[in-house]
């Protein structure tokens, strides 16, 4: 509909990167200079996977920019007193002001170092959402570079609301941050809690689309029948986090029952360490003299080094080998003489013969008869032997994939279910091939932008790995930050995104409390914390003690959009332009996470279509302005010149179009050059394109080959092999990192060691939650229900929970008014539709309205998003329950990766009419 | 009935009572019906020589006070005068056409008190009554309404309310009153809106309809046969059969004749008006999936 | 003659709502009037249950029972088969509500705006008095079909000619265009394909039509 008589009217290319399944791209309708319509952007049809439409989300861009709750010019605190019923007194004043307060602060922090007594970051800083804030904070990256050291452990989410097992174990066995189906190729997914028609955006929905077309079968696993699960050829509601056991029994029926015979046997032999030794002690057999892992030689009937000349290795089997040695943990050598080695894979059969279908039928309350037909139609969906050719190269076709979901790749379970799900990979040959399970981009590996340039050769036949080390001599006694991810966390590396996944929550408990043997420096608090894009006090757990932890830090800016629960607490509120309303050019293309692998690769800018909405400013200005204040420019501008723009370096080789470093640049200036760089970089010179090219084109894409999805090519071209389906390195690290702690008396993470195997067995993981509950003095039988938490597309990320339109459009979709249960567990409770409930945990009680449906499982509550607000406009008279608050943080129920799962045992019960609470 | 269907948010498939028309317009088919049934029965009574001149005002006063009710209730009652451009197939325009000589007529009928207008009065109100019904006959969208044995019922209340109504006037009127033949007429009337009204019900369980609509239907079921329509039988009976105070048995058995059709009304438009609701004819095949049944909830009866 | 029709793949829809917020995007309809909407629809019984989204509004249909019963001819029905109402003309009587069998029509008495009484500038820079108190419903997008006829343009092919829902639909579940087109991409679907229309045996000849199978 146009406006009665406009003046103007406009079409402004942008994006939307308000989750990570973007960015995606969009124009902004413009009318007399007010932002009225989202559109697709069709420019982009042809070099999109989503042929250049966003998702539902984009459509809230509009209401977000002329919200009327929106904090439209800086305000500091004038209340000293912090806590959830103290009024903030926020006062406005200028951006003068403002900035010459922070500025202040930082500075005088400075002088002290950047660095406490503690050896801790003085100033922190968490942003929301899988680093999709860095797509709408401009420069200020840069700033922080020019910064230095700082502490990015506190989670806003990191580990309990990602899949995050999945980013480390996946980065380490596939480069695989986060994992996909080939969706384009694939014939049969397994797909065990993935919600991708909810979170994957709009390249995945399109792209599931087209595949259900074609007529491929999903099997959807999980107790809820969630979007992805109507949209899938069969609904398996298992028992939520037995997805392990459910799993391990695929493997069964694949190598115990259809054998060897029937799999991959070439690529179990030349890509995965299937062939190598194992000896008695579950350490590799390896050769005397160089200690490369053996395998045994089928053509010559002895064992060598697995990269000798010319070998055929045994891919199963025992066999007695002379001399050798393994290597333990500390470079513990044992020699062995005559000793049975049994290949990897070998082992593994004989590990996977006790976990039948009808051994996890009665854990997993799925029957034997549909696990076992699972597991065959997965195998007959392989295609072993095809081939396909992609761009002129001809690679094994496996058109069969596993994907994982949030609450089952992480926490604990998460492992074996990382695990088995790339065993059951590589077992067909599926791994990182066409039609198979992908990885689409790293983030702990370098560079973010080609996954296939992080694939070194390493130890053993494997990719060289950049695990924090667990040797006596390097091992990081002294954290570098509050959630001790360099110290507790091998294999989550110490690259730039390392810190924000290692074990967030401990960052959080341990301001509060640490355990008994801590032998650690004291967790001091942070001076300076920012916040951007981020709502702690709603999106972490046990969000009732973790304001008060809030409360107590000493000086909080938060970059804001509204007043909400974290920045109730903050001293200083900087609003920037935001969406709609600011500069800024981002990468597009190329493998990024969920399903965005694209055929292209660029970039892309947002620009503002329109002024921003009151004293808002855009945050590159705003970064340019703190680091002249704080005397940081030279700094800022050099780290622009190196790329933290986070677009390309302003100077290479071939060109420079680097700025001064000394002098203060406008928004424009810098964002220019940025054009300037990226797209004479893209084209490899041959063209250059300005800030006014882009703004009126929007992206600039080159073409790249599909070659660059599949990672197993480029494993063969380094002559390397997965390390799987034996966890040998992982065994070494946990215990050197059992040893490290132990030498320095600390024995609460021993729990956590326990994950470090070989191969993985099954431990009672659902009864860790009970568990949990006695140990907190509680009965475990007055908690019978689980409730679990799953993702809205309408709402998660980007403020969505203050549009009016996503919370309108939402409520079409089940489950948006309450929580979900089923319809004869709530009979039992005398509990109808629509009444009111109480959900109560051992630690607290969160309130909402019954929605009864048949799809989800009797012993299982669902609530959908994060809610229960409280001083978020808008949000705060929602009335809906959150998981969040009655999830405890604890210890014991965080992994070895330092994740927890997004799941809780409940009681359940009807309110009473007028009840309150 | 202000903000109407401003809640769209969470509706399902399941057929829903409709929100549009609320009291005001539910009061023109009450009061309209009762209306035109009035007029034509006091053809019958004037041809039968009783002074119908009450029963033609209060006949009036009810079309008018349905009509005013109704420009209550419409978004933009001052172009109200739109609704005469489309008497080709409209009802409601053609109601609306028929109410301005029926005006007329039942003016000229009451000065005149001539039997030529007391007919052609007669004649607009079965014209208006049989247009009411016919315009719920002719809404798709709500199927307790679209029966076509609901035109029957509709034109067999109007009309059991007119005697209801004409009995009652002629409490009004000066003595002597034909009684028993007002008590026939109830009788009679009560005794066809009884048999509509079941000939509907079954029929609508028969066909299938909302099961909303029908629990709504099926709760009056009790009232409209045994209530109104056996009480008004038996009270207009003792009045034909002359027992003492026969004319207050009669104005008792119109009384309960008017308003067991206004009880009907009422809950046909404002408790039994559930919409068609929506419908999967096939569920999707989600890839390699099979499909399954029709979806078609909230519907009952054997349709 | 052209007739523009709809064709939806329920096999693709995965209930996102994208298309719902695209029309309130684009028709700037106030807070919960939905001329598009998407419905989760449930059924069957634990553990053999059906989850399936419904994309609806106005079935354009063949023979408009609202237009029959429309007193005023605000609603009529166009040679290329959009319904579309006249709202200088519509009294708003709601006849055309009750009169549609699915659902797709909606009266505002009041202006409604989505943060308290006053619009927000987008709102306010598209408030329209003439939507107040009378029949409201999908149009089709009619702007952009008229639009066509200036710029040689192909609805349902040239995305600036499309209905807005179409556009955004991000499973491709909504194809659009004129099944009197041999040639057309809804014409082709529907041969390729198994598809229903929603109460057909209503008789009011729907424009929208719902895909559940391969042919």
């Amino acid at each position: 509909m146009a406006s009665p008589s406009p003046r103007s009217v406009t079409s402004v290319p942008s994006y939307c990167y308000n989750c990570v399944a973007g960015p995606d791209f969009m124009k902004v309708k413009v009318v007399d200079g007010v932002a009225t319509e989202i559109e697709p952007n069709f420019d982009a049809e042809q070099i999109h996977p989503a042929r250049g439409r966003v998702c539902v989300k984009a459509y809230g861009l509009v209401q977000k920019t002329y919200n009327p709750n929106r904090i439209l010019q800086p305000m500091k605190r004038t209340n000293p007193k912090k806590g959830r019923n103290e009024d903030p007194g926020f006062v406005p004043i200028s951006w003068d002001e403002a900035l010459e307060l922070l500025s202040t602060k930082l500075t005088s922090v400075r002088a002290k170092g950047v660095l406490d007594e503690s050896g801790l970051p003085r100033v922190a800083a968490t942003f929301g959402h899988g680093g999709t804030p860095g797509m709408y904070m401009g420069t200020f990256p840069a700033f922080l570079a020019a910064w230095g050291a700082i502490d990015y452990s506190f989670g806003s989410g990191q580990g309990v609301k990602c899949v995050h097992s999945e980013h480390l174990y996946g980065e380490f066995w596939h480069r695989a941050f986060t994992v996909a189906a080939d969706t384009p190729l694939t014939r049969y997914n397994i797909s065990i809690g993935a919600n991708v028609e909810a979170s994957g955006g709009p390249c995945a929905v399109t792209r599931h689309a087209d595949a259900r077309v074609r007529g491929y079968k999903r099997v959807q696993v999980e107790p809820h029948l969630s979007v992805t699960g109507a949209c899938s050829a069969e609904w398996v509601p298992i028992r939520p986090k037995t997805d392990p056991a459910f799993m391990f029994a695929l493997i069964h029926v694949l190598v115990c029952e259809r054998g060897i015979d029937a799999l991959d046997v070439a690529f179990l032999r030349d890509r995965t360490s299937s062939p190598y030794l194992v000896g008695p002690d579950g350490l590799y057999l390896r050769d005397p003299d160089s200690a490369k892992p053996l395998v045994w030689d089928s053509a010559s009937a002895r064992a060598v080094p697995f990269d000798t000349e010319g070998v055929m290795p045994a891919v199963s089997g025992r066999f007695r080998v002379a001399a050798a040695i393994s290597i333990d943990a500390d470079e513990e050598r044992h020699a062995l003489a005559d000793v049975e080695g049994v290949t990897a894979y070998t082992r593994l059969v004989e590990h996977m013969g006790k976990y039948s279908p009808e051994w996890a039928a009665g854990i997993c309350d799925v029957p034997a008869a549909t696990i076992r037909r699972i597991a065959n139609e997965y195998l007959d969906n392989a295609c072993i032997g095809e081939t396909i050719e992609i761009d002129g190269v001809t690679l094994p076709y496996r058109p069969v994939a596993v994907t994982l979901g949030k609450s089952v790749n992480n926490g604990w379970g998460a492992f074996e279910c990382c695990w088995a799900r790339t065993v059951l990979a590589v077992l067909v040959g599926a791994l990182e091939n066409p039609g198979g399970t992908l990885g689409t981009t790293v983030r702990l590996n370098r560079p973010h932008d080609n996954r296939h340039m992080s694939v070194a050769a390493g130890e053993d036949g494997f990719m060289a790995q950049k695990f924090n080390a667990t040797d006596k001599a390097n091992w990081t006694s002294r954290p570098t930050g509050r959630n001790i991810h360099k110290t507790l966390v091998p294999i989550v590396g110490n690259t730039a995104w390392s810190q924000a996944l290692g074990p967030t929550q401990l960052a959080w408990m341990f301001q509060r409390e640490v355990p008994e043997d801590w032998n650690f420096p004291a967790p001091t608090m942070p001076e300076v914390w920012f916040i951007y894009r981020s709502n702690p006090a709603i999106s972490f757990w046990d969000t009732a003690s973790l304001v008060e932890t809030i409360a107590t830090f000493p000086f909080t800016v938060s970059f804001a959009y509204t007043v909400d629960e974290t920045n109730h607490f903050a001293d200083l509120l900087l609003p920037e332009a935001t969406d709609l309303e600011s500069l800024q050019m981002i990468k597009v293309g190329g493998t990024k996470f969920v399903e965005q692998f694209w055929e292209h690769r660029g970039v892309v800018l947002r620009q503002p279509a329109v002024e921003p909405q009151g004293d808002t400013r855009d945050f590159t200005w705003i970064s340019t302005q703190l680091a002249k204040r704080t005397g940081l420019l030279d700094a800022y501008n050099n780290a622009l010149n190196r790329g933290a723009g986070g677009v390309m370096p302003l100077k290479t080789e071939t060109y420079d179009f680097s700025l001064d470093p000394a002098a203060e640049h406008s928004v424009e200036e810098i964002w220019d050059a940025v054009c300037r760089a990226a797209s004479t970089n893209l084209s490899e010179g041959r063209e250059t394109r300005d800030l006014d090219w882009f703004k009126e084109h929007g992206f600039y894409t080159v073409p790249m080959s599909k070659l660059d999805w599949y990672l197993s090519p480029t494993l063969e071209k380094h002559g390397l092999r997965y390390e799987l389906p034996y966890q040998e390195r992982l065994l070494r690290i946990g215990r050197e990192l059992g040893n490290r702690l132990h030498e320095h008396k600390m024995h609460w993470w021993d729990e956590q060691l326990s994950e470090y195997t070989a191969l993985p067995e099954w431990h009672d993981v659902p009864g860790r939650w009970a568990q949990a509950i006695v140990k907190a003095g509680a009965k475990a039988e007055d908690f019978p229900l689980w409730l679990l938490a799953t993702k809205s597309m309408q709402y998660h990320t980007g403020g969505n929970v203050s549009i009016a339109l996503m919370r309108e459009v939402a409520q079409n979709v089940r489950g948006h008014t309450g929580v979900i249960m089923n319809a004869k567990t709530a009979a039992q409770y005398g509990i109808a539709d629509g009444d009111r409930v109480e959900i109560r945990s051992h630690i607290g009680a969160t309130y909402g309205n019954a929605v009864l449906a048949q799809g989800i499982r009797p012993d299982t509550l669902v609530i959908i998003g994060q809610f229960d607000h409280w001083a978020t406009p808008f949000a705060k008279d929602f009335e809906m329950p959150s998981l969040n608050t009655v999830a405890p943080m604890t210890i014991e129920l965080t992994d070895a990766t330092g994740s927890g799962s997004d799941i809780v045992r409940v009681a359940l019960r009807r309110m009473e009419a007028g009840e309150t609470v | 009935m202000k903000s109407a269907r401003q809640k769209t948010a969470g509706k399902s498939i399941t057929p829903r009572q409709q929100q549009n028309w609320d009291w005001r317009a539910a009061s023109n088919f009450i009061c309209g019906g009762s209306g035109s049934g009035l007029l034509i029965l006091s053809l019958f009574a004037a041809a039968a020589g009783a002074d119908v001149r009450p029963a033609i005002v209060l006949a009036l006063v009810l079309v008018a006070t349905g009509l005013t009710c109704v420009w209550f209730e419409i978004g933009r009652p001052w172009r109200a005068l739109n609704v005469y451009r489309h008497i080709q197939t409209s009802w409601m325009t053609r109601e609306a056409v028929v109410a301005l000589p029926l005006f007329l007529c039942g003016a000229l009928a009451f000065y005149t008190q001539h039997i030529v207008w007391q007919a052609a009065s007669a004649v607009c109100g079965a014209a208006f009554l049989y247009s009411q019904a016919r315009i719920l006959v002719n809404n798709k969208g709500i199927p307790a309404w679209r029966h076509p044995r609901c035109l029957l019922l509709m034109a067999s209340t109007g009309l059991a309310e007119g005697a209801g109504f004409l009995a009652l006037a002629a409490t009004l009127a000066p003595p002597p009153q034909p009684v028993a033949t007002l008590a026939a007429a109830v009788i009679a009337l009560s005794v066809l809106r009884i048999v509509a009204w079941r000939a509907y019900l079954a029929a609508l369980r028969h066909d299938g309809a909302p099961s909303g609509s029908l629990k709504a239907l099926a709760g009056i079921d009790a009232r409209i046969v045994f209530g109104s329509g056996a009480g008004a039988i038996v009270f207009a009976a003792a009045a034909a059969a002359n027992l003492p105070g026969a004319v207050l048995w009669l104005a008792a058995a119109g009384a309960l004749a008017a308003g067991g059709g206004w009880m009907l009304k009422y809950t046909l438009i404002l408790r039994a008006a559930f919409n068609q609701g929506l419908a999967i004819g096939h569920l999707p095949v989600r890839g390699r999936g099979v499909s399954g049944p029709p979806v078609k909830p909230g519907w009952g009866g054997l349709g | 003659m052209s007739r523009y029709v709809m064709v939806i793949d329920l096999r693709r829809c995965v209930g996102c709502q994208t298309c719902t917020a695209a029309c309130k995007n684009a028709n700037a309809t106030p807070p919960g009037v939905q001329w598009r909407r998407v419905l989760d629809v449930e059924s069957g019984e634990f553990p053999d249950v059906r989850r399936s989204f419904l994309p609806v509004a106005c079935m354009h249909c063949e023979q408009p029972p609202c237009e029959e019963v429309c007193p005023t001819t605000a609603t009529k029905k166009r040679a290329d088969g959009l319904v579309t109402i006249d709202y200088d003309l519509c009294i708003g009587c709601a006849n055309c509500v009750m009169a549609c069998p699915y659902d797709a029509r909606s009266i505002v008495h009041e202006p409604q705006f989505a943060y308290g009484d006053q619009p927000i500038a987008s709102e306010a820079v598209r408030f329209d008095p003439e939507r107040i108190g009378v029949s409201m419903k999908c149009t089709f997008c009619v702007d952009r079909i008229d639009r066509a006829a200036e710029t040689g343009q192909v609805p349902g092919v040239d995305w600036e000619v499309t209905p807005a829902c179409v556009n955004s639909c991000i499973s491709g579940a909504m194809i659009f265009g004129d099944i009197e087109d041999p040639e057309s991409n809804v014409r082709k679907l529907l041969a390729e394909t198994q598809h229903f229309r929603m109460h057909e045996e209503l008789g009011t000849g729907p424009s929208v039509y719902y895909i559940w199978d391969q042919a």
